[in-house]
Order: structure tokens, then C-alpha cells, then sequence
């Protein structure tokens, strides 16, 4: 059976409460509770993505020894919201020949691909809107929903600079899907299962019990993982559909207002879903080390310590941008076909037959005698 | 509502129209289109039949291979609709006449 | 009530969007449109409790065949072009006219009746059996079924994959200058 956080509340007493309060009325109250959390969720993730732009200049200020934005609110936090308000007073242009339909579609789709995801992502052991059985397979298809959009918005605008940069986003996101998705499956083949729920479940909150640390071909696929996923994202040194030098800005540069504000939005939501996958999957998730009781309280340091892998590792991600240059287009199909596809089947297989000859034990288990 | 025959009407409305866009367009790559309409409306079925007659999941099997060959034709499908750009410069149907050179 | 919602929602988007495209000149609005119509089939897989097979529809389909189709428009110029042929009534064969639709609809409806009639004799000998609306996860049993009832058309399916990703290639690979 799919959980949901509705079946998981109503394993506490309060849930009855609420129940007789919506005059026992299952559906209602289910449709109310779905309701609020994507709510949160969205509203959450959304000041994340905010946040995350001003993370980026501060850091990259960081970096370059600059001081970054200081001047809106303390330490100029507040300067995402008035990038924000900028943005939606901006005037909404639309090149003459563009594509109307398909011009308003783009952003869209890439904003709903990456909302999408969210409903799968494992805050915490409750604290999911659906820990549905097909998890991370389902995020790693309807977030390809980016790519069409990507696509369609380079497109739509009827600009050659959109146009290269539409091109290369969707080859260079469906070319990187294929490792991505085959080191996840060296994952699920750990684990046993496709749901969040039991990825996490299977991992303890100790280093030694991550999935990183399982075997050496897990080790290996979380970089692989990574890689794929900065190229997925269309972050440096993979930001080619974008890059300023060669493409002015790729395939949003007819973009303006609101609707560019979604791509960039979008963008960074992104980020932060990958880096929560690879969290979940690879660094134990939201395991509290040494702590298995399940009440509500935990729930709270739980989403702590999801948060705090993960925007670590969003840090690292715009570390990386940071301090490495862009590849050329060659480079990039390069890497992915000739190095990237073959190291994570090579990657998949070895998990297998780690599996096989170590009956599922993993290197410290091995060591420690196991238990 | 939720019954057999609203999926088999759903099918049958996804097949006749891919049908009607093979036969009606002279675009290749709107050929394409149909077909894949037409996988799809066979897929379907299989696993609306797979809930409600046998329940059991062979016809969830069904669909899956399915999905499969529709995405190896898609793939060939188009490599033939590229090269022959490449060659007559066009992709209308009508001009697809020779079979060698 | 949720489950019926979606049904809804997911047939609706279904047929129309697939009326869509046979309406629809534009080919590029035509393949948005092919989209629309497989993730409306991908939301009735999910009605059906097929979670498996409607996630697997929405990772080829959307990550892979729509964007293909997409490129092959864009790589083939992305407009249709006058044909200096002449179909076989000896019109000018334009993008789809009156002749070709009004042919397809006929070959459609005889279709449809030739089916229905046929469907009628059979539909009477379905047992009608008790739904529960219970949904197991299909996951594990569809991995068994693969490698175990079904691992020969497994094994054929990746051989085809195979020889389509190797045909592809070669196909699509531009002509030696010599």
C-alpha cells in the first residue's frame, strides 16, 4: 500500500478529533490535510528557491572576496524579495514571432515538473505527501517535464539564441538522464524497493550505515549521481543552454517579467530536489542517529537533519559553480556517453553482484561482524 | 461510471482518431503521432481488461512491452524521417516514392 | 471521490487533447498536444492501480518520445512543405484537405461499428466480478512476472531495444562526402 501523511496521522489520537470536527467526513478532511501541506510545501520550497539566489551571490561574493548584497534588510537578506517584486513589475514582453501557445506554455511546464516532485520528497519519516511505492521513479519522470520545457521554451521564442540554447538544454538533459537513472537503480537495488519510505528505512542515521558507505560501487554512484545531476539542472560547469558568453542567456533570453522569474525559480527548486535525492538516497536521509521511536516530535528534528544535508549539499553545489570553468558541447556529450554511462552500469552490476556474494551486507557490517 | 466499458469507449476514441491522423496527414512525423495514439489506445486496454476481467497483472506486462516497442519505433521511426529530409528535403508522404537512392 | 475526480480529469484530457491533434496544423502544437493526450492515458493507468506501468508511461513518453518527436520536427525544418507530387486521385496533395479527413472519418466509424458489433457478442460472456478498490502495490509482482513467467519476451525486448538504438544510429548518420 502507498502512505500518505493522511494515513500516517491518523495513527494519532487527535486525527479522530479532527475527524469528528469535519463531521466525519474522510474525504474532506483528507482533501483539507493535502491541501495545507502542499501549501507549506510549496510555500516552503518556493522561499528555498528565493533564498537560494541570494545563497548564490553571497556565496559566490564569498569566493571571490566580495561582499555580495548588503543593503536590503540585515546582511541584505531580504534582497531576493525585492529581485522578486522587480520581476513582477517588470513588462511582460513577447517577441512579435513568437509562438503564442507554446511561448506561455514553457515556463509552466517547467514549473509544474518541479512542483511535482515535491509531493514525493521525504522531509521526514511523516512529514511526505505521499510515499508512494514507484517514489523515485516518478520523480525522475515528471521532473523530464523541465527538459520539455526547456525545449519548447527555446523554441516558442523564435530567436536563434533561444533556439541553440532550447537544443542543447534538451539533448544535454535527456543524454544525462541515462546515468542518473541507473546509478539511482544501483540504489534501489540496495534497498529493495522504490519508495522513499523504504530507501530511507533501509539506512540508519550513522555514516557507516548510508547507503554511501554500503560498497564501493555505491560510492562510486553517488558521484556519478552527482555529476549527472549538476548537468541535469543545468547548473556549472554543465550551465551550457545558458551560458552568457556563447548564448546571452540561452533559452530564457526573450523571457522577461514573471515568466523569466519562473525558469529561475524553477532552476533552483530543482537544486534543492536533487540535492534532497541524493540526500535521501545516498547520506541516510532524515535517520536520527541512534533514535528509532516515531512521535511527533521527532518528526521536527527529523526535517533538521534533512534540511542540513541538504543545503550542504546545496552549498557544495554552487561551490562548484563557482570555481570550475564550462565545458564545451563536445566535452559535455563526451563525458556523459563515453565516461558517465559506462562507469554506472558498470556501477549497477557490481552493486548486483555485491549483492549476491555478500548476501546484502555492507562493508561495515562486514568489518564490525554484522548483525 | 468507472467500468470496463468507459476505458474500452476512451481506447476506442484514442484509436479511431490516431487512425483518422494516419490516414488524414501527409506529414511523416504526424504519422508517427498516430501510431503512437494508436500503442497507446492497445495499451490501455490491455490493462483496463488486466483490473476488470482477469485481475491479474500479466496485462500490466502487456503494456509495458508495449511502451517498449513504441519507443523503439519512435526512435527508428524518426532516424528514417531525418535521413530522408536529408535526402529529398521534404517529409510529405507523398514523396516518398523510391525505394533505392 | 478522488479516484473518480481524476478519472475525469485524466479522460478528458485524454480524448481531447487527442482530437487535438488531428485538428491542430501546426505540428509543433500537435506533438504539445500528443503530451497532453499520454499523460491524460497516464492518469487513467493510475485510476486502473497500475502505478507501475503509468510512471514507466510518463518516463518514455515525456522523457523520451515527445522530445524526439520534437527534435525530428525541429531538424526537419519545423514547417510542412508544398509536395510537388500527386496523390493518387491526382489532387494536390496539401497537408491533410477535406478528402483525406472525410476518407479517415468514414474508415474511423466503420471501424467503430464494425467493433462494437463485435464487442456486444463478447461482452456478454465477461463475468462481472466484484472490484475492491484496494490498490497493492504492483511493483514486486511485476518484477517477478518479468524474470520469471515473461523473462523470454524480456530478453527479446532488449535485444530489440538494442538493434533500434544500433539501426537508429546508423540511419540518422549523415552520408560520407566522397
Amino acid at each position: 500500500m502507498n502512505q500518505t501523511v493522511v494515513s500516517y496521522l491518523s495513527k494519532y489520537e487527535f486525527y479522530d478529533s479532527l475527524l469528528a470536527l469535519f463531521g466525519n467526513n474522510q474525504g474532506v478532511l483528507a482533501f483539507t490535510i493535502y491541501l495545507l501541506l502542499a501549501l507549506i510545501i510549496v510555500g516552503m520550497c518556493a522561499t528555498i528557491g528565493g533564498l537560494g539566489t541570494y545563497a548564490e551571490r553571497k556565496i559566490s561574493a564569498d569566493l571571490q572576496a566580495r561582499v555580495g548584497p548588503n543593503r536590503v534588510g540585515p546582511y541584505g537578506l531580504l534582497q531576493f524579495l525585492a529581485d522578486g517584486v522587480k520581476m513582477m513589475t517588470k513588462e511582460d514582453i513577447m517577441p512579435f514571432t513568437a509562438d503564442k501557445t507554446l511561448f506561455y506554455l514553457a515556463p509552466l511546464l517547467c514549473l509544474t515538473g518541479v512542483f511535482a516532485t515535491l509531493a514525493v520528497l521525504p522531509f521526514s519519516g511523516g512529514f511526505i505527501m505521499a510515499d508512494l511505492n514507484v517514489g523515485i521513479f516518478y520523480l525522475v519522470a515528471i521532473s523530464s517535464l523541465v527538459g520539455l520545457g526547456v525545449f519548447l521554451g527555446g523554441y516558442a521564442s523564435n530567436s536563434k539564441w533561444s533556439m541553440l540554447g532550447g537544443m542543447r538544454g534538451a539533448s544535454q538533459i535527456i543524454s544525462y538522464e541515462i546515468p542518473v537513472t541507473i546509478s539511482i537503480l544501483a540504489i534501489v537495488l540496495l534497498a529493495g524497493g522504490m519508495g522513499f519510505g523504504t530507501i530511507v528505512g533501509q539506512q540508519g542515521g550513522l555514516p557507516h550505515q548510508w547507503f554511501l558507505f554500503h560498497n564501493p560501487f555505491a560510492f562510486m554512484a553517488f558521484f556519478v549521481y552527482s555529476v549527472g545531476a549538476l548537468a541535469e539542472t543545468n547548473r556549472a560547469p554543465f550551465d551550457l543552454p545558458e551560458a552568457e558568453s556563447e548564448l546571452v542567456s540561452g533559452y530564457h533570453t526573450e523571457y522577461t517579467g514573471m515568466r523569466f522569474g519562473f525558469f529561475a525559480l524553477a532552476e533552483y527548486i530543482e537544486v534543492f530536489v536533487v540535492c534532497g535525492v541524493a540526500a535521501s538516497l545516498f547520506l541516510g536521509g532524515y535517520n536520527i542517529p541512534g533514535i528509532s521511536i516515531d512521535i511527533l516530535p521527532i518528526q521536527a528534528v527529523q526535517f533538521v537533519v534533512f534540511m542540513t544535508k541538504t543545503l550542504l549539499l546545496y552549498y557544495v553545489v554552487i561551490w562548484i559553480r563557482w570555481t570550475l570553468p564550462r565545458l564545451r558541447v563536445d566535452q559535455l556529450m563526451s563525458v556523459c556517453w563515453k565516461y558517465l554511462t559506462p562507469i554506472a552500469i558498470l556501477n549497477l552490476m557490481g552493486c548486483a553482484i555485491w549483492m549476491v556474494v555478500f548476501n546484502g551486507k555492507s562493508i561495515a557490517e562486514l568489518v564490525l561482524g554484522g548483525h | 461510471m468507472m467500468n470496463l466499458y468507459s476505458y474500452l469507449i476512451i481506447s476506442l476514441i484514442l484509436f479511431v482518431v490516431g487512425l483518422v491522423v494516419m490516414i488524414a496527414r501527409k506529414n511523416i512525423v504526424a504519422i508517427l503521432l498516430g501510431i503512437e495514439l494508436i500503442l497507446n489506445a492497445s495499451a490501455l486496454n490491455f490493462v483496463a481488461y488486466s483490473r476488470y476481467v482477469t485481475n491479474n497483472l500479466d496485462g500490466h506486462i502487456f503494456s509495458l512491452f508495449i511502451i517498449v516497442i513504441a519507443a523503439a519505433e519512435a526512435a527508428v521511426g524518426l532516424a528514417i524521417v531525418i535521413r530522408f529530409f536529408q535526402i529529398k528535403e521534404t517529409i510529405h508522404i507523398d514523396e516518398a516514392t523510391q525505394l533505392r537512392n | 471521490m478522488f479516484l473518480q475526480l481524476l478519472f475525469i480529469s485524466s479522460a478528458l484530457l485524454t480524448v481531447l487533447c487527442a482530437i487535438g491533434v488531428l485538428m491542430v496544423k501546426n505540428i509543433m502544437h500537435s506533438c504539445v498536444f500528443l503530451l497532453g493526450s499520454l499523460l491524460g492515458v497516464a492518469g487513467l493507468y493510475a485510476t486502473l492501480g497500475a502505478d507501475f506501468v503509468a510512471v514507466t508511461q510518463i518516463m518514455v513518453y515525456v522523457g523520451g518520445v515527445v522530445i524526439l518527436m520534437l527534435f525530428a520536427v525541429m531538424l526537419t525544418g519545423g514547417k510542412d512543405f508544398i509536395s510537388r507530387a500527386q496523390n493518387l486521385l491526382g489532387l494536390p496533395a496539401s497537408m491533410g484537405n477535406k478528402l483525406t479527413y472525410g476518407v479517415g472519418l468514414l474508415v474511423g466509424l466503420v471501424f467503430v461499428l464494425t467493433n462494437i458489433k463485435l464487442l456486444m457478442g463478447i461482452a456478454q460472456t465477461i463475468p462481472s466480478k466484484m472490484i475492491n478498490n484496494e490498490f497493492p502495490s504492483t511493483v514486486s509482482q511485476i518484477g517477478h512476472l518479468l524474470v520469471k513467467d515473461h523473462v523470454l519476451a524480456f530478453e527479446i525486448s532488449s535485444v530489440l531495444l538494442l538493434g533500434a538504438l544500433v539501426g537508429a544510429a546508423i540511419i540518422a548518420r549523415p552520408r560520407k562526402q566522397n
